[in-house]
């Protein structure tokens, strides 16, 4: 072993193209299935999960189903799901107590928020030009419920419900609580004491206290304290309520994006000249929120999905108006289906916001390489 | 500090100025003057506070004694001067310090169009010319990320010059440089010494200075331990520091 030398030896030859990896079916089962014997037993468990489960929710969701019963009277001798609730109860599930015959435009509040969606998801738009789609659209979207104009005829904020009320207070509540989740998180950093510790204050306040009780305070507790005549809209201040709510907890998102931002890039803008105004909107808070766009995107889904707490103060979004649906003793027992009704429908919205976020995100990654 | 301050005309001027990290006396009573069109160097160990020093220059840091000018303009922390002091001062930073959410480009025009508001197109048609003169003319719609790290220090000196300073502060600009791409950048800041621009260059790049410089002054412990023109200082220093630190570096 003493007479061990260390070598090495010069030359590699020419490059050569990698050995090939097992290809087709079987090469990927192989890989991704059957890997370990650990991975071939879960493969084994999962596989006869699914094969018991499938069949019978095929069964009971489309064999078995009923889809048409104009009274009723169909399901009751069904062992599948009846559908035709859905079909009975759609326009009070979607559109809550909105006047019936107005009810054309709650489903157009509906198809621009679908439209605005799709528009954000096309690549190259200038961001300029999204805010001012998704303002015209808002703005629309606002006078088609509210009426009063344009022949339009007025319908009060309490009558709105479905869809269009969870559109409404979501994206009330997004478009409301971003700013000030920038306000606070920039506050929480600010060189001024009082301005820190208001900004502090609030972040740790609203996060200490649950939804419903922050709904609670600006809808039953604040009436209290503010004479009649000032009172404003329910509506309004729920969804007041929620932005506070959403602004406390994307604060605290957004501050942890500010603090990734080197010192390098505050100390470049400030040595070009940038003042505090410009440097924070053109330099750092441009890359602050792209960092952070994966957690903000899990607190904008839950924005959507906390429109439902509005039920407690009356308010018939989606949820709500399911509810009262489900009271009419022809169609109670099928509460079922129309949950699954309902849950398809969240699911596609909030399937199409992650998606959403996966775009940036990889338009993002794009400039890295 | 006595009345030893030169006529003249200095770009930049530091009148015993201090300045302290808590109780770390980081600059001790600094005066020095850059004189238009003239390139400083500054050398050192580290921790001697040769960034401090050109940080100091356009408000980066504050200094807490003595005055520091910048064309006249004394940066003293109001507002105005800092801004009036930023627009006359270009600076190249030791990690480019690029905004990398930005294109080239845009990188170059921020501060002209934001700042400065320039006409946009104005602004980018100088900014070409600016990368032309850098050699990065191709790279313009690039993101700073997809840059080697020579081509990114090129592109921080076009954007620290978009502003047409009065002089430009090079805090160590090929420290964080992979050795094969040094050359690419002191080519660009010779040339730009060439046309007449006045310097200040904290580095250790022993042959810059030598070619380029007009003075090199050598820190240790916060003060100014000797300054004099390279042929002199790099042959005949005067104290046991500069030629222990001579002695360190010229092993490397």
């Amino acid at each position: 072993m003493a007479d061990a030398r260390s070598f090495a030896v010069a030359g590699g030859g020419p490059p050569q193209p990698p050995p090939p990896v097992a290809r087709g079916a079987v090469g990927w089962a192989r890989r991704h299935l059957f890997a370990s014997p650990f991975d071939a037993l879960v493969t084994l468990a999962l596989g006869l999960l699914i094969a018991w489960l499938v069949p019978r929710a095929f069964a009971w969701a489309v064999v078995d189903a009923v889809w048409y019963a104009p009274d009723g009277q169909a399901c009751r001798a069904a062992t599948g799901a009846c559908w035709a609730v859905v079909a009975e109860k759609h326009r009070l599930i979607l559109f809550g107590t909105y006047p019936y015959d107005q009810q054309w435009r709650g489903a157009a509040v509906i198809a621009i928020f679908v439209a605005l969606i799709g528009l954000s998801s096309i690549g190259r738009i200038p961001v300029r030009l999204r805010l001012a789609a998704w303002g015209a659209g808002a703005s629309a979207g606002l006078v088609l419920l509210l009426g009063g104009v344009f022949g339009l005829s007025p319908v009060g904020t309490h009558l709105w419900g479905g869809l269009p009320l969870t559109i409404v207070i979501f994206v009330g509540t997004v478009a409301g609580g971003m700013p000030l989740a920038v306000l606070l998180a920039l506050g929480r950093q600010s060189e001024m004491p009082a301005i820190r510790a208001v900004s502090v204050g609030i972040v740790e306040v609203v996060r200490g206290l649950p939804l419903l009780a922050v709904l609670f305070v600006v809808s039953l507790v604040f009436p209290l304290f503010v004479p009649p005549e000032l009172s404003i809209d329910k509506l309004v201040r729920a969804i007041l309520g929620m932005i506070v709510f959403f602004g406390a907890y994307a604060a605290e998102i957004v501050r942890g994006g500010l603090q990734a931002i080197p010192a390098g890039q505050h100390e470049a803008a400030k040595a070009l000249g940038l003042g505090y105004r410009l440097r924070m909107r053109r330099v750092v808070l441009p890359q602050a929120l792209a960092l952070v766009v994966p957690a903000l995107l899990n607190d904008i889904i839950r924005a959507f999905k906390n429109t439902t707490f509005v039920a407690i103060l009356g308010l018939f979004d989606v949820l709500g108006a399911t509810k009262v649906a489900l009271e009419d003793p022809a169609w109670v027992r099928h509460a079922p289906e129309i949950y699954v009704f309902i849950f398809l429908l969240y699911l596609l919205f909030c399937l199409a916001f992650s998606r959403r976020g996966m775009a940036i995100e990889r338009r993002l990654a794009a400039r890295k390489r | 500090m006595g009345p030893t301050r030169p006529a003249g005309d200095f770009v930049v001027e530091f009148e015993g100025v201090d300045k302290w990290y808590g109780a770390h006396h980081a600059l001790r009573s600094v005066t020095l003057g850059v004189a238009r069109g003239e390139r400083v160097a500054i050398c050192g160990p580290s921790g001697s506070g040769k960034s401090t020093l050109i940080r100091c220059v356009n408000g980066l840091e504050r200094h807490q004694q003595g005055t520091i000018r910048v064309d006249g303009i004394p940066v003293d922390g109001t507002g105005l001067g800092l801004a009036a002091v930023r627009r006359r001062t270009g600076m190249v930073f030791q990690n480019f310090n690029l905004f990398p959410h930005l294109t080239v480009l845009d990188n170059l025009t921020l501060g002209p169009v934001y700042s400065g508001g320039e006409p946009a197109a104005a602004a980018e048609a100088r900014a070409r010319l600016l990368l032309d003169r850098v050699g990065i003319a191709d790279q313009q719609a690039k993101f700073p990320g997809q840059l080697s790290g020579g081509q990114q220090q090129r592109v921080a000196i076009a954007r620290a010059l978009m502003r047409e300073p009065s002089v430009m502060l090079f805090d160590e600009p090929t420290s964080s440089l992979d050795p094969e791409r040094v050359q690419e950048v002191l080519a660009v800041m010779e040339e730009l010494a060439r046309g007449g621009m006045t310097m200040l260059v904290v580095t250790h790049e022993m042959g810059f200075m030598r070619r380029v410089a007009d003075l090199v002054v050598f820190m240790d412990q916060g003060e100014i331990v000797e300054a004099a023109p390279p042929e002199l200082f790099f042959t005949q220093p005067r104290t046991d520091r500069a030629r222990a630190f001579l002695g360190q570096v010229m092993h490397l």
